[in-house]
């Protein structure tokens, strides 16, 4: 299905790189008209970052760019051209919402903050979202989503046991807690504005946004005094507790024993009666202080066998086990995957047909469509014309002044 | 008698009470709000049947002023015995730390869905919701009966795998979902088992993705008169949340892996420095960090600065390697010796290279930014603590329309208020003596 949702609702869009368009894709998949608003001189970062088709770059080619830029509008504008603001401007003034994820004054001094903006459009809606927040003592901070991990406890608790901090192995924080926060609370100013006729400001730091998801480990801190020292992949509640290791190359099997029934299937799974008999190892408390031993059970069990075969064993006695999956297994083989037909086919006109993930639900029992991303500069003309009413000769002088890129 | 609190409590959805700290006053989120009735989600039930991957989702609504009730069977939902509990806070029908979070500004009542008549009361209580969330159990016929129930409404339902497909009755976890959903395998070091992201992430992130779609589908709702069933699976979202691991292997064949070996700068990591970790991002992309390093280790005289001026450290693929990785960690740990956490972080801010100190929880309440923008509140937990830190708003919005109103709520808390105010509201459709009690 192609949801139409949100159709009337359009965005002036400034966001860039990572987690900026990640918060706004989410619009233009459900009928949302996003204008991306870019430069080519200095495009999105992502445009020139990769990966690209068959390796050879091209600014229409990032599959990254690709994968957050779904169904967007592109519209290739020079910021930094003084002459660009009427224009922009005149945009604005047809725009629900103004999203941008510069650092702290950056809009502002392309004239583009929200109190320069909210007088041109009063029941603007505004999400910008630095990544500490529009103001205090580090609010000029640069970083990427590994440094919002760092600051917000995630990377520290994020390692192998009795070892250094190594944190998620992607910038985490970019892909999930901060755009899709951010998605929430531009809905939810709709909404309000909808009910009181406000607009609203957004301001999404993202370190604070992400110390959220980090919640369980912040109020257990303040309710006990300690916190939980490193695990890897350990659970200070339960064990067995891990990834465990298969047989063939670099092969993982996570599994996880969360009560004593669990331990019972998965010794009847591994056909070892003695350790379903051994006493001490009947209660979570007694599997905890005996871990090392548990775990060799475990591994030496697990060794001999498939990833898939692991899992599928004591997924039959209900035992909580899943395949460690790498992109190859997820986008080939994951049959439920698969079976959802999560992965969509979006042609393009200089990629080709290239794999996708679909939002990641179905909604009324069918997928979301996902629509092509956008060459850059490719509704610049449309939108000047039929959003502004430009006539080809501004259009024509515009380009020629170097607004328009 | 408890009913007429209740009503009252009801038109004043704008209250503040659950011990916000008082500085926190002086922030407009958190002060009185003057337009009473109008926060963003004002007026909208949420029916909780969330145990865990959707319990931040509902929290989400009822935190910009959605009526959540939890439902929960008698003896309470498993999500309040989910560790670190204690055994005296379950028993005055309190949860442990999990549940005070995950279930702050909700409400509860019990209702036993194992009986015909508890399950009456449920489809009584949907018919006056605009939104239900729900994590059913295997077989347990719970969404049917919801689905059942006329009126225009948003259903969300969140299960670790979908509800369709030869996964759906697999049993879960969060190192299990993380790992199906492929994020295990793009964390921790080569040579070593891969590694789960700390914090029960995939709840947060199967909420954050059933919030947001969820909101969009109410949207529709309500403009077109359209009801919506959305079903979440939590392994999809951390699929969807790889970063540009799907891309990479479909345009270019290769599997992104731990450690970042092909993908990854050789600054891109934690080191250690005097008194703990830094983390450093300075890849040739990042040119003002880089350059600021180098200037940085030139003027300190440090003696690794020629190596790191040599043309291979001008190769973008070839500081990708682990060899790179191997030779620059030594540089930067030797260099970062006799530096603190602290001085790092003003010659990052002032240098404008990307490098952060890594920190502990505890850290946390510390962060000259964190205090600066008064970001912790405290709020009293019941069973946990009378004055708790808990994260403040996600997002800091200029309408006061985001708030903590109330801690989590006892089991059965808000029975009269729901159940009895419900039954009143709709004649005969529910007898409130009929249903189990806790």
């Amino acid at each position: 299905m192609t949801p139409d949702f949100l159709a009337g609702i359009r965005f002036a869009d400034f966001t860039w790189a990572g987690a900026g368009p990640f918060s706004t894709k989410i619009f233009s998949d459900f009928g949302a008209e996003v204008l991306k608003i870019e430069g080519v001189a200095r495009p999105d970062p992502v445009r020139v970052g990769g990966p690209f088709k068959d390796g050879v770059f091209g600014i229409n080619r990032s599959g990254y760019f690709a994968s957050r830029n779904t169904g967007k509008k592109s519209v290739a504008i020079n910021m930094k051209n003084p002459d660009s603001r009427e224009t922009l401007y005149a945009i604005i003034r047809q725009s629900d919402i103004v999203s941008n994820n510069f650092g702290p004054g950056a809009m502002e001094r392309l004239g583009l903050g929200y109190d320069d903006l909210v007088r041109i459009k009063p029941d603007l809606i505004y999400l910008s979202m630095p990544m500490y927040g529009e103001d205090g003592p580090l609010a000029g901070m640069t970083g990427v989503g590994m440094t919002i991990s760092a600051v917000t406890g995630l990377m520290a608790a994020t390692g192998y046991e009795g070892e250094g901090p190594l944190g998620p192995g992607t910038h985490f924080p970019d892909h999930a807690a901060n755009p899709y926060h951010a998605a929430f609370a531009v809905m939810a100013a709709l909404r309000h504005r909808r009910a009181t006729g406000r607009g609203m400001k957004i301001d999404l730091s993202q370190v604070e946004s992400t110390i959220n998801c980090m919640g369980l480990a912040v109020v257990e801190a303040a309710a006990t005094g300690r916190e939980q020292p490193r695990l890897g992949n350990r659970s200070p509640h339960h064990a067995p507790h891990g990834v465990f290791p298969c047989a063939g190359e670099d092969s993982w099997c996570a599994i996880t024993v969360l009560d004593d029934r669990h331990w019972q299937d998965l010794c009847a799974v591994m056909g070892d009666e003695a350790l379903a008999a051994d006493p001490a190892l009947k209660t979570e408390a007694g599997r905890l202080d005996s871990v090392d031993r548990v775990e060799a059970a475990v591994s030496a069990w697990t060794r001999g066998l498939s990833a898939e075969a692991v899992m599928a064993a004591c997924q039959a006695r209900g035992v909580p086990a899943g395949v460690v999956s790498t992109s190859r297994r997820l986008m080939q083989d994951d049959p439920q995957l698969r079976h959802r037909d999560y992965w969509q086919v979006v042609d393009h006109p200089e990629i080709g047909p290239a794999r996708f993930t679909a939002p990641p639900f179905r909604l009324d029992g069918e997928r979301i469509d996902l629509k092509r991303p956008p060459l850059i500069g490719e509704h610049t003309d449309s939108v000047l014309a039929d959003l502004l009413g430009y006539s080809p000769e501004r259009i024509a002088s515009l380009r020629a002044t170097g607004v328009l890129e | 008698m408890q009913d007429d609190a209740a009503r009252a409590a009801e038109l004043r959805p704008e209250r503040h009470q659950a011990g916000a700290h008082p500085e926190a006053g002086t922030h407009p989120e958190a002060g009185a709000h003057p337009y009473p009735g109008t926060r963003p989600y004002a007026g909208i039930r949420v029916i909780d049947l969330t145990r865990l991957y959707g319990a931040y989702a509902t929290r989400l609504f009822a935190d910009l002023g959605a009526e959540v009730i939890r439902v929960e069977p008698p003896g309470g939902g498993s999500d309040r015995r989910l560790p670190p509990a204690t055994a005296g806070a379950l028993a005055a029908g309190q949860g442990g730390v999990p549940f005070a979070f995950l279930a702050l500004n909700k409400k509860s009542v019990v209702v036993d869905l194992t009986t015909p008549a508890g399950r009456d009361i449920l489809k009584a209580l949907v018919a006056t919701a605009a939104v239900v969330v729900v994590e059913p159990e295997a077989e347990d016929g719970l969404l049917a009966d919801i689905l059942a129930v006329p009126g225009v409404r948003v259903v969300t339902v969140i299960t670790p795998f979908g509800l369709t497909g030869p996964y759906a009755g697999f049993a879960a976890s969060d190192l299990v979902v993380q790992a199906l959903g492929g994020i295990v395998w793009l964390s921790g070091e080569p040579g070593k088992p891969p590694l789960k992201i700390a914090g029960e992430q995939s709840l947060f992130v199967a909420s954050l993705y059933a919030a947001a779609a969820t909101a969009i589908a109410l949207w529709d709702a309500e403009t077109r008169g359209a009801g919506h069933v959305v079903d979440v699976s939590a392994q999809e979202c951390i699929a969807h949340s790889l970063q540009n691991a799907v891309q990479v292997f479909d345009l270019e064949g290769r599997v992104s892996t731990r450690g970042g070996e092909g993908t990854r700068d050789a600054t891109e990591s934690a080191f250690a420095c005097q008194d703990g970790w830094v983390f450093l991002a300075a890849p040739l992309a990042l040119q003002a960090s880089w350059s600021g390093l180098l200037a940085w280790m030139k003027e300190e005289g440090f003696d690794g600065h020629a190596a790191l001026t040599s043309a291979p450290w001008q190769d973008r693929p070839r500081r990708t390697t682990a060899a790179m990785k191997a030779e620059f960690k030594v540089l930067i740990e030797r260099f970062l010796a006799d530096k603190t956490k602290a001085r790092c972080a003003a010659e990052a801010l002032k240098r404008k290279i990307v490098m952060a100190p890594v920190a502990s929880i505890a850290d946390l309440g510390a962060d000259p930014q964190l205090l600066f923008r008064r970001f912790f509140q405290t709020v009293a937990m019941p069973g946990i603590g009378s004055e708790v830190t808990i994260p403040g708003a996600p997002y800091r919005l200029s309408e006061p329309v985001w708030a903590i109103d109330r801690p989590a709520p006892r089991l059965g808390e808000h029975d009269a208020e729901v159940l009895g105010r419900m039954n009143q509201g709709h004649p005969g459709r529910a007898d409130p003596a009929g249903r189990a009690s806790a």
